[in-house]
């Protein structure tokens, strides 16, 4: 565990000496490793280590924020006063004063643990694992040229100490593990195609093993090849398209999670990652049909987005976003559960010790249905199966969206056919909640890092799903 | 901790390790922010750290690391276990070393200011003035942020370099809201308070939010349209992603294979510029110790260079461009600008309008993501305000659009470029980048369809 609890505590201390009304402080210290393969070449290893201290403090009604990675008590003297007296200067442009949401103060340890430490596993047989799928890329193997492959490990130990001037005191640990697959396929003649892919867990070394990289990277590279050889262009009618797993989880996380972040709903996100469409007298309004519900929970085991309590001391839990169509619930922490009159649910989450924790997701997915894929796909006259996707965005009230997909066929008459390159699905929120008419039975995840926040914070999360139909849809570009 | 004594322990400690060439760093930042949203302060930040970072090549071999263990000791281990573990992994593809010193740096002029690493209730001030500027224009609420940046860096490496540089930067972003759906951005960026105007990016963000009100569902399909400096510096950004030779090297770049050849219209000469005084990306060396230049990247339509590190340059037989940016997580060392450039025109803003008769001025966008990074094609949201053109003049505002086209289509198509230029560095755009307004053609745009 961290040395340097004592300062954590030394900083809230200090803190509440000086004048604040709340503090809190976190040491953090985030151990990376990446290792990377770049068209069978290997890439530097590089360690990133970040260690360091950052105390928030509310004075006055006015919130401050500071962190220092000088962990010695002059230091960090110092850095709290600065968050003290630049949140009392504030104070003249504060409209109303910052209000945290009464909650428990919690004195508890969490972690996920690893069954194989990954500090134990050499980096020869990390590389090995990464020369494995790159073996299995050989163009005899996938019967396309791959101009470019990068196969990239990641893991990363996170291990935090929070104390608040309420007396929680918490300790958490996670370990995260990640594979990104970055291929490039080539016809000549054709052009190219390429596929991102991330698979991640908070798990030790023994997550590879469930991963099969193998295979699925070299499946997917032979698909690429088929869509390049035999891919068409999207038909431009109406009809119904069936959208895979992993389309279905970034729809969730783009469109149900951001948007009901309750700071962007506030406002206070505006100048970055915007406002929201929803507003707060929209809890209770149906947004989607009966069959979507989306669920955000941070408390799946061996989740890339798991913690048990968030950075403000809250203890986690699953979140219900959307319920049979209707909005249910915000994410929340203290400042903004505040301002709705209510408790935090958790939602508050900082990337490194240098931070301020902000409203994040964890992992946001779609309830499944009953149907199986075949059923999902029985059920189409005339569409598409987009199974995966490449690029895509969506406005910053998170109200349209586009997402263009990869791996995408045709369906006639309930079976697939032929491929289908880069079909486009530009749509309102409403406009695809509306639309889903049958949800599928088999859940999927996909790692993934959500960026919020200035300074930008990376946070993973997951996203998921079942493979989802919608009905009615003219495809765009 | 002493720089100095960092940097000489990395050196000594990886010569023991039997390492042949090391790049060390280290950086010392102060920097503070005030965020506010709602025309009211949300929090103030303060950020002080002292990080050293390693770069070892041996072998054919390379490892990065950045250290936040602050002793002798603690640099002493990590360059032992982050060598112990290169010399476990497979060798790389190319053998190379950093650029033979000494040099000679020359400092940049007008780069940092003393004001700045004190500067703390001058920054509620500047938010205060930002607000008030973009309401006496209209706005009825803003949102953003005023940041100060100080930098110290040390760089010393085995080859012989050894140079210190340090900076100061005040930016503003501003988003000022005249209702929910029209709004508008303005951004001061200075490497002194002497020419930090926050005022003046209120207003212009408060013009824009007010000319915005009432925006109608704009219509697809291919316009004439006139960029704002936002969106294009955004769009730079991304034409510098694949000007790395990095990039190159990856096959994520739509510029392979086209070195000396028409990228763009004659009109755009792009450059990157670490040289340019009072300018906040300035440096006089790069993180392997190589002085930086003036690194003309495309020339009157014609790509003239990638951007290199010692790496990219063995491997690709290319000369150094002074590039050389260490990261702490994937690569290691990877070139990026410093500040982007792209040359002015002969047109005002109105004469750019003027010139694309019926067509769309767009301000600004957010959340660009490619479908292929190797050909280009990529999307982005038109944000803040955005408007119709119509016989010359500037029509009603519109909303809901999304640029969807192809990168070096776009960069093909430009036909003209304002004489004014401005700065722009947001959260979207990384690199300071001094860039006009330019007038594209045949520009895709996409709405929803339901």
């Amino acid at each position: 565990m961290i040395m340097n609890e004592d300062l954590a505590n030394f900083a809230v201390d200090q803190a509440v000496h000086s004048g604040a009304g709340y503090a809190e402080a976190r040491v953090q210290r985030d151990l990376g490793r990446t290792y990377t393969l770049k068209n069978g070449s290997p890439e530097p290893v590089t360690f990133a280590t970040k260690l360091g201290v950052g105390v928030r403090v509310i004075v006055d009604g006015a919130m401050g924020f500071a962190s220092t990675n000088s962990l010695n008590k002059d230091t960090v003297r110092s850095v709290t006063e600065a968050a003290v007296r630049t949140a009392k200067a504030s104070t003249r442009l504060l409209k109303s004063p910052i209000r945290l949401s009464e909650e428990k103060a919690w004195d508890d340890h969490w972690e996920s643990k690893m069954k194989v430490d990954v500090r134990n596993v050499s980096p020869e047989e990390k590389f090995e694992l990464l020369f494995t799928i790159e073996k299995s890329l050989a163009q005899e193997n996938v019967h396309v040229s791959l101009p470019s492959r990068i196969l990239s490990l990641d893991e990363s130990l996170t291990e935090k100490f929070y104390a608040n001037s309420e007396g929680s005191r918490l300790h958490g640990f996670v370990p995260r593990l990640s594979l990104i697959y970055y291929i490039t396929a080539e016809e000549p003649g054709v052009g190219f195609v390429q596929r991102f892919r991330q698979e991640a867990q908070s798990r030790g070394w023994e997550v590879v093993s469930d991963w099969n990289p193998t295979e699925i990277a070299a499946n997917e590279a032979k698909i690429l090849g088929r869509l390049l050889r035999e891919g068409i262009a999207p038909p431009k009618d109406e009809l119904d398209v069936v959208l895979g797993p992993e389309v279905t989880g970034i729809i969730c996380h783009e469109s149900c999670g951001h948007p009901q972040e309750a700071d962007r709903i506030l406002g206070r996100e505006a100048a970055q990652a915007g406002e929201s469409y929803i507003k707060p007298s929209m809890m209770g309004h149906r947004i989607g049909t009966e069959h979507v519900t989306i669920i955000d929970d941070p408390t799946l085991p061996n989740s890339y987005g798991f913690y048990l309590y968030d950075d403000e001391g809250v203890k986690a839990k699953a979140r219900i976003l959307i319920n049979r169509g209707v909005i249910s619930d915000f994410l929340q922490n203290r400042e903004t559960a505040a301002e709705f009159g209510r408790k935090s649910n958790g939602a508050s989450r900082c990337s490194s010790y240098d931070r301020e924790p902000i409203i994040r997701m964890g992992n946001t997915y779609m309830k499944p249905g009953d149907h199986s894929l075949e059923e999902l796909i029985e059920g189409v006259q005339h569409g598409i199966y987009m199974k995966n996707f490449m690029e895509w965005n969506i406005d910053d009230r998170r109200y349209n969206q586009r997402y263009v997909g990869l791996e995408a066929y045709m369906i006639e008459k309930g079976e697939i056919t032929t491929p289908v390159r880069n079909p486009i699905l530009e749509i309102t929120t409403p406009g695809l909640y509306g639309s889903v008419s049958a949800v599928g039975k088999q859940m999927e995840f996909s790692g993934a890092t959500c960026g919020k926040g200035e300074p930008m914070q990376a946070a993973p999360v997951w996203t998921g799903g079942p493979a989802i139909r919608l009905q009615n849809i003219r495809l765009g570009g | 901790m002493d720089p100095h004594n960092a940097l000489h322990e990395i050196l000594l400690s990886a010569k023991r390790s039997g390492i042949q060439s090391t790049a060390a760093g280290f950086e010392r930042t102060n920097n503070r922010m005030v965020r506010f949203s709602n025309n009211s302060v949300t929090v103030t930040n303060s950020w002080f750290s002292e990080t050293p970072t390693i770069y070892l090549v041996s072998d054919k071999r390379r490892a990065a690391c950045s250290v936040e263990e602050q002793s002798l000791d603690g640099l002493r281990k990590a360059v032992e276990e982050l060598a112990t573990t290169m010399r476990l992994t497979p060798p790389g593809d190319v053998e190379f070393s950093f650029p033979k010193g000494p040099f000679r740096y020359q400092s940049v002029a007008g780069t940092f200011d003393a004001k700045i690493p004190q500067a703390e209730t001058e920054l509620i001030d500047a938010v205060e003035s930002a607000v008030n500027g973009s309401r006496k224009e209209g706005a009825t609420r803003a949102s953003g942020v005023v940041t100060t940046q100080t930098r110290e860096r040390y760089v010393l490496t085995s080859d012989g370099a050894e140079g210190s540089d340090q900076n100061t930067e005040i930016a503003m972003t501003i988003r000022a809201f005249a209702d929910d759906d029209s709004s508008g951005q303005g951004i001061a960026l200075a490497t002194n308070l002497r020419n930090f105007n926050p005022e003046e990016a209120g207003r212009t963000a408060g013009r824009i939010a007010k000319l915005a009100r009432n925006p109608q569902q704009g219509e697809a399909g291919k316009y004439q349209v006139v960029f704002g400096p936002s969106i294009l510096a955004n769009l730079l950004d991304r034409v510098c992603d694949s000007v790395s030779a990095y990039s190159v090297d990856l096959g994520l770049s739509f510029f392979q294979g086209m070195l000396n050849q028409k990228v763009a219209s004659d009109c755009v000469t792009l450059v990157d510029n670490a040289r340019l005084e009072n300018s906040p990306g300035s440096t006089a060396l790069d993180d392997e110790g190589y002085p930086t230049q003036e690194n003309y990247l495309v020339r009157e339509g014609v790509l003239e260079t990638f951007l290199h590190t010692s790496y990219t340059a063995a491997k690709q037989k290319a000369t150094l461009t002074g590039s050389a940016s260490f990261e702490a997580g994937f690569g290691g060392m990877a070139p990026a600008p410093h500040n982007v450039l792209l040359s002015p025109g002969y047109d005002s803003l109105e004469d750019l309008i003027d010139q694309a008769h019926n067509g769309l001025y767009v301000t600004n966008n957010w959340y660009t993501r490619f479908q292929n990074y190797r050909t280009g094609d990529f999307s982005t949201i038109i944000r803040d305000g955005a408007f119709r053109i119509a016989n010359g003049k500037l029509a009603e505002p519109v909303k809901g659009l999304r640029l969807s086209d192809n990168m070096t289509r776009i960069i093909q198509s430009i036909t003209a470029l304002s004489k004014e230029r401005r700065w722009i560095k947001w959260w979207e755009v990384d690199t300071p980048t001094l860039t006009p307004f330019a007038l594209a053609e045949s520009v895709g745009i996409t709405t929803a369809n339901k």
